[in-house]
């Protein structure tokens, strides 16, 4: 185990002090008024030969502000990165506008561009033959900012990621988690308003994945960068993300704050356990009032898991359960995660 | 957005990779002086000393310089996009704000001053071993050979807008070196149209500068301006393949896959 910072960040080697998080001048880009990304009516069809055409994405709308950390969420083929790549131009929309610090991607590419980067998932999105520090020049270069003027940002990036030691090894010669972390700073050292991670912690061990959510915890709280993390991890999007979008087949079926999602189904998830077990009729009537429901049996003991779609319907389950002549022990609220929360959301299509 | 930066960065980046690939580049280099000794010594044995006589031998050392010059002009970018569609990083070049085509047309220019120093080692050598040093009046040499080559880095555009749809295009690389030969090669005065195709015309009007020591004022305008026309136009025309062949590949959502 990684022993923790002064900052309760885990760190490879030595503890490293906290340094606030420093920002370039004109960082921000983004007038409060006008927000960081501004999806309207967004669809993208991909046209097959002699087949249907695929829709990766179907009238999406979305806004974020400058400051928000958003967590997408869907399972494969949902369209997550196919909206990341639609916002960054790399894929046309069939319809749709997208704005980005009020430039529309289609007709003002360039402007758009300016404010937003990203690290992309399934690409290496670095040079191998080149060091950390080369591919940080060359990145922040092809965005127009020069080694000179922005060193210092650049040099304090590579110390928070812990890659201060290493700047001038080929990337060819690290870890995998140490070239996802270069990937993730060059991202960061365009100093851009919106930034996309895609698949962050992809590949990488638990210790390294913990370390590079706690940096980005770190950073999402202490600067005002947007930052959209698409990830299958549920814990990196509950660990980093304020809020977060369930995407199935294209489309938006949840949007909300992952508090807010946690509190919607801790508030229906209950496991009571019975001091006996319960006839089968009994458990078909369960079945029909509650969601998911799962029934374990310990020795003597059988174990109800389930999910309600109202408070109301715990009264109903208790009839039953006497009914059927079984003596409940216990009644808890189950905590629920957000892994729950986003298999129950795209079960039920949406929060009902 | 300083446009400027990029250049400066693209251009940082050749110089670095051109570093850690020293022993692929040198083993480029010494592979083309190869080919050129068996070219000059086949000649040599097939002509004799008729082959030394007459322009032959200064025509081959400036047809020989074009080819290799128009090789590494149209190959560059449709090998870099390619590669870059490979290890995964041609997503990233397409995300500066300067555009595709500023950082593909910034690594172009790079790659042709590193071309330039490359071609001026194999002159040099060339004209060692055969003992016959050309007319080299940089003044006039270094605009014609721009001229010359500007038709193949329109080519390379079409081919680096193939290779983000296609990925794997090298085999037509082959084709391509073929045609040039041809281009350099056939007599203009027999083929009247073939000037209206790339490298003719200014392979031709490098051989007066280089063999015959002619300087660029003293030369036609009509030869220069038409010269002049086929290397923008076939620069303008690969620049359209190429940004149409863009649109397909970000329309199919292939840009970066391979």
């Amino acid at each position: 185990m990684l022993p923790p910072g002064g900052d309760g960040r885990l760190v490879a080697g030595r503890p490293q002090p906290a340094r606030p998080w420093k920002e370039a001048p004109d960082l921000s880009h983004a007038v409060d008024a006008v927000p960081v990304l501004e999806i309207q009516g967004l669809t993208k069809l991909f046209r097959r030969r002699r087949k249907p055409p695929v829709t990766a994405v179907d009238n999406l709308n979305l806004r974020l502000e400058a400051g928000e950390v958003v967590g997408l969420l869907g399972p494969n083929g949902a369209g997550k990165t196919t909206i990341i790549k639609c916002v960054l131009g790399l894929v046309r929309p069939t319809s749709g506008v997208i704005r980005v610090a009020g430039h529309d991607v289609r007709t003002e590419h360039s402007r758009a561009i300016e404010h937003a980067s990203a690290v992309l998932e399934g690409a290496r999105n670095t040079y191998w033959r080149m060091t950390p520090r080369e591919n940080v020049r060359f990145f922040a270069g092809l965005h127009g900012l020069d080694w000179r003027t922005h060193r210092e940002h650049f040099e304090n990036l590579l110390e928070r990621f812990g890659l201060s030691e290493r700047a001038d090894e080929l990337l060819l010669n690290l870890s995998t988690g140490m070239k996802q972390k270069v990937a993730v700073v060059c991202a960061l050292a365009k100093q851009t308003q919106l930034v996309f991670l895609d698949e962050p912690t992809l590949g990488l061990d638990i210790e390294t994945s913990l370390e590079l959510r706690s940096i980005l915890r770190e950073m999402a709280r202490e600067t005002r960068r947007t930052i959209v993390v698409s990830s299958h991890d549920m814990d990196v999007i509950q660990d980093v993300c304020r809020r977060v979008i369930i995407l199935k087949q294209g489309r938006v079926v949840a949007d909300d704050t992952v508090e807010s999602l946690l509190d919607l189904f801790r508030t229906r998830s209950y496991r009571i356990v019975l001091s006996d077990g319960l006839g089968g009729e009994v458990l078909q009537e369960l079945e029909k009032v509650t969601a998911g429901l799962s029934v374990a049996r310990k020795s003597r003991q059988t174990e109800l898991e389930f999910s309600l779609p109202s408070a109301e319907g715990l009264y109903k389950v208790i009839d039953l359960v006497r009914e059927g002549g079984a003596v409940i022990e216990t009644i808890t609220q189950r905590e629920p995660d957000l892994e729950e929360a986003f298999l129950r959301v795209i079960r039920d299509g949406g929060l009902k | 957005m300083k446009r400027w930066m990029v250049f400066v960065a693209v251009f940082k980046k050749t110089l670095i990779e051109m570093r850690r690939y020293l022993f692929n580049m040198v083993s480029g280099l010494v592979t083309m002086y190869l080919i050129f000794l068996l070219l000059f010594f086949g000649a040599k044995a097939v002509g004799g000393s008729a082959f030394q006589t007459g322009g032959h031998l200064e025509g081959l050392i400036v047809g020989y310089t074009i080819w290799i010059l128009s090789l590494l002009a149209y190959q560059d970018l449709a090998w870099q996009i390619a590669s870059d569609a490979e290890i995964g990083t041609l997503e990233q070049l397409y995300l500066s704000p300067a555009g595709f085509g500023w950082v593909n047309a910034s690594h172009m220019a790079a790659r042709f001053v590193v071309n330039m120093v490359i071609i001026s080692l194999i002159l040099f050598v060339m004209m060692l071993t055969t003992g016959r040093w050309l007319h080299l009046d940089l003044i006039s040499l270094v605009p014609l050979l721009v001229l010359t080559v500007i038709p193949c880095y329109g080519l390379g555009f079409l081919m680096g807008g193939l290779a983000l749809v296609f990925k794997r295009i090298q085999s037509s690389f082959q084709i391509l070196q073929f045609v040039f030969v041809a281009l350099i090669a056939a007599p203009m005065s027999q083929f009247p149209w073939i000037k209206y195709l790339p490298l003719a015309m200014g392979n031709s009007l490098l051989r007066e500068v280089m063999v015959e020591g002619a300087r660029l004022w003293q030369m036609s305008a009509s030869d220069l301006g038409l010269a002049t026309a086929v290397g923008v136009g076939y620069l303008a025309l690969g620049y359209g393949g190429f940004a149409y062949l863009l649109n397909v590949a970000r329309d199919r959502g292939l840009m970066g896959h391979y």
